[in-house]
């Protein structure tokens, strides 16, 4: 296979159809306190202590990314133990027994439109700041950060292309709550005071443009709002790509999309951020998907942060029997983290978890077919560094681009000779580091 | 929730492409490949059966041995099935094949076994085996033939209905009186599209089952289309000027395109993906030059034919068209201009050659 090629399987027919199962009352939650960023972190409760649903319970210490830590359920406060994050480092979690009366912290309010419609950009970040709402598409970059902006925006774009395979819980969020997503771009549009919203989707999720269409002329006919079909290719999803196929804009490598005046969120962002200026709520669930050829029941969950996924494997009837070994990912197939354990919690940006049957693939020596240097996105020549890292030669990886690679995996999927092509680019970046 | 299999780490991405192997891609040559076969057994009988054998045994067990021999000398114990040997992805197979159809009928079968393992041996072995290679081992093995046994490679043809000329390909009366109409008499251009009652090597007479196994591998992205397309053009519009520049019909550059080696050169050996560059651009430069090579050659050189000869002079320039400082995996203005200038250079030196030489 000689090609540019972007098509990969996408496995979504798994769950896409399936509503959403609510699941917020789990025994007990575990949430972290640190995180791939923040690794210090204050404890305001002791174990036993009475905790409700929004309330502070500490703070992660990061410097730029210092985030207030919230109490997703309410209940009594455990011991401390140690739990592996998305990263795949064990982190220090505080365990909270749920007591299944779901009391709301009195910092959680209704706040009336037109008390929102008065809100600043400096006084939306602050919410957002105070409820430590992050980029829950797995990125974890501070909203707050992003929507603190002071270049002039015109455009945002709400990604909801969701181009990695077997994943649907944005698919799902939209279909089910369109409009806490819609409400969330109106307050971004009202805080950057932009012109244009653009809702980005897969040109194969018709369902979600007529869900959004439908809810825009019936209860948003003056938002300037349009969804937009962009490709249905992987990596439609990296915001260069989304910029790309949506506004034809080209932005170079190491810049802010803002300096052009765009910006663009997640979904499930965009959900949060209603929350936090509507409720004045930090997230405290997220639409999962747990889902994989090698589960019995994939399904999208609806659950709390701080849900051991353990539990939620139990809920999908647990692991087919046929595989004696399996992968656990977190994340999509493509940049996903595997981890070593099912003891995993579900964090405020874990989208998903993804079990596969264990392959071993049968690596040939390269034939120089090309197919990942026509895919790559990132518009590098992989093969080139992978024979760089090969003899070890820094300089020449460095004039390669390594740097500039974003680790979509579309290098090895497409490999003709099922070489691991993204491992070795993936060291090359970290032998000659980020050199912007 | 009792059973819990054992969980196994990987690193991303966890997905491969099913369909994309080496198996697949080296197959479908070796599908694309069967009808000129058919033809050149139809052909030229049971001569042809006994070269493509010769050919492609000499070139299967060369490598065999090698690997043996290699595995031998590392003090490794004996297997029948050996575990470098490549024959299961048909490799191998494909030199052999794409060797013996570029061969005359002619030629004694102990010329073709020699040259066949010395190919092998030297342009891929000697340089680390599969994907390792900088020269063609089909088209190494054809030159050595042309070279060390020129005289034995010859065109039997037993072909019947060519008058006069028996012998004689199109491309030897084209080199001994290049520009005269004459020998169109002899050769038609349907006769040369077709392949029909033409003297040849083996497997390049028919230009119209090439395209079919062109088209094959081209839908099922088996090969890289560019090559073939950028080599066939080029020497289509060299030839277009000189005709222009003589006062020839359309006859000349027609007949430089189907004769002789350059549709199943630029088809099935200029697209080999281990010899040829690495990007989309560079495979378009490199089918240029080869083109372009191929064509002074023809005009300009001693030899009749400049097909294989061109493609090994390219191999060696491979890495320079990957080169890091200039290769680009996208199309650029700049690149696209200095490609433009580059042709412009290539016409006019072609101009000059014919004023002064020709």
């Amino acid at each position: 296979m000689i090609k540019k090629s972007s098509k990969v399987r996408d496995y979504k027919e798994l769950t896409k159809a399936l509503p959403t199962m609510d699941f917020l009352e789990p025994e007990s939650v575990y949430i972290h306190l640190q995180n791939g960023r923040c690794k210090t972190y204050d404890l305001h409760v002791k174990d036993g202590d009475h905790v409700t649903v929004g309330q502070v319970i500490g703070v992660r210490h990061g410097g730029f990314f210092e985030q207030p830590i919230h109490a997703t359920v309410s209940g009594t406060v455990g011991p401390v133990t140690k739990k592996l994050h998305r990263t795949g480092r064990k982190v220090d979690c505080v365990e909270i027994r749920n007591d299944f009366k779901e009391t709301y912290h009195e910092s959680v309010v209704n706040r009336p439109d037109h008390v929102i419609d008065q809100l600043t950009q400096q006084e939306m970040v602050d919410i957002l700041r105070e409820k430590s709402l992050v980029g829950l598409g797995g990125s974890g970059f501070p909203t707050h950060i992003k929507l603190a902006t002071k270049d002039p925006i015109h455009t945002v774009i709400i990604n909801a292309v969701e181009c990695e395979p077997y994943l649907s819980s944005d698919y799902r969020l939209i279909i089910e709550d369109p409009q806490r997503v819609l409400l969330g771009l109106k307050y971004i549009l009202q805080a950057l005071k932009a012109e244009r919203g653009i809702i980005a989707i897969k040109s194969d999720k018709n369902p979600l443009k007529e869900v959004l269409d439908q809810v825009l002329t019936v209860k948003f006919p003056d938002l300037p709002v349009e969804v937009m079909k962009l490709g249905n290719h992987y990596p439609q999803g990296w915001e260069i790509e989304v910029f790309r196929a949506a506004l034809g804009l080209d932005v170079p490598y190491g810049e802010l999309p803002t300096k052009y005046g765009v910006i663009s969120f997640n979904v499930s962002t965009t959900a949060g951020v209603h929350d936090a200026i509507k409720y004045n709520l930090p997230v405290i669930s997220r639409y999962f998907t747990l889902t994989g050829d090698a589960i019995e029941f994939p399904q999208n969950y609806h659950v709390k942060v701080g849900t051991s996924i353990k539990q939620l494997i139990a809920l999908s009837e647990g692991y087919k029997e046929e595989y004696d070994k399996v992968n656990v990912i977190m994340g999509g197939p493509m940049m996903g983290v595997s981890t070593v354990s099912d003891d995993v919690i579900v964090s405020k940006t874990t989208t998903s978890v993804i079990v596969l049957a264990d392959t071993d693939y049968h690596e040939e020596p390269c034939v120089r077919c090309g197919s990942c240097v026509y895919s790559c996105p990132a518009r590098i020549e992989p093969v080139q560094i992978m024979n760089a890292v090969k003899k070890n030669h820094k300089e020449l990886m460095k004039q390669l681009g390594a740097y500039k690679c974003v680790e979509c995996g579309l290098c090895a999927y497409v490999c003709t000779s099922k070489i691991h092509v993204t491992d070795y680019v993936r060291k090359a970046k970290k032998l000659v580091g980020d050199i912007r | 929730m009792s059973y819990t299999p054992t969980i196994v780490r990987k690193t991303s991405p966890y997905l491969r492409r099913p369909q994309a192997t080496v198996v697949r891609m080296m197959r479908d040559v070796v599908i694309a490949l069967l009808p000129v076969t058919a033809f050149a057994v139809y052909n030229f009988g049971i001569s042809a059966v006994y070269i493509l054998l010769a050919a492609i045994l000499s070139m299967v067990v060369t490598e065999y041995v090698y690997y043996q021999v290699i595995d031998l000398l590392n003090k490794e114990s004996f297997q029948w099935k050996n575990k470098s040997f490549t024959l299961y992805n048909y490799t191998a197979l494909v030199s052999g094949l794409i060797y013996g159809l570029t061969l005359a009928d002619g030629t004694p079968i102990w010329v073709v076994v020699v040259s066949g393992s010395l190919g092998i041996l030297m342009a891929k072995h000697f340089f680390g085996g599969l994907g390792q290679n900088i020269f063609n081992p089909a088209a190494l093995a054809r030159v050595l033939v042309a070279i060390n046994f020129a005289t034995f490679a010859t065109y039997d043809a037993h072909v019947a209905d060519i008058d006069g000329v028996a012998g004689a390909t199109v491309l030897g009366v084209l080199n001994d009186s290049s520009f005269s109409t004459a020998m169109l008499a002899d050769f038609p251009l349907w006769r040369m599209f077709t392949g029909i009652g033409l003297p040849g090597s083996l497997g390049e007479v028919s230009a119209l089952l090439i395209l079919i196994g062109a088209i094959y591998l081209g839908v099922r992205t088996s090969f890289e289309v560019r090559i073939p397309i950028a080599y066939v053009l080029t020497v289509f519009v060299l030839a277009g000027v000189v005709a222009l520049q003589k006062g020839l019909g359309i006859w000349y550059p027609l007949t430089h395109v189907l004769s002789g080696g350059v549709m199943f050169g630029a088809v099935f050996m200029a697209t080999d993906p281990i010899t040829s560059p690495i990007s989309m651009p560079s495979r378009v430069y490199y089918g240029f030059a080869l083109g372009f090579v191929t064509f002074i050659i023809r005009l300009f050189g001693a030899l009749p034919e400049g097909v294989v000869f061109s493609i090994l002079i390219m191999n060696m320039f491979v890495p320079s068209f990957d080169y890091v400082k200039w290769s680009y995996p996208r199309f650029t203005k700049r690149g696209t201009l200095l490609f433009a200038g580059v042709i412009v250079v290539a016409i006019a030196i072609v101009m000059a050659g014919v004023h002064y030489v020709g």
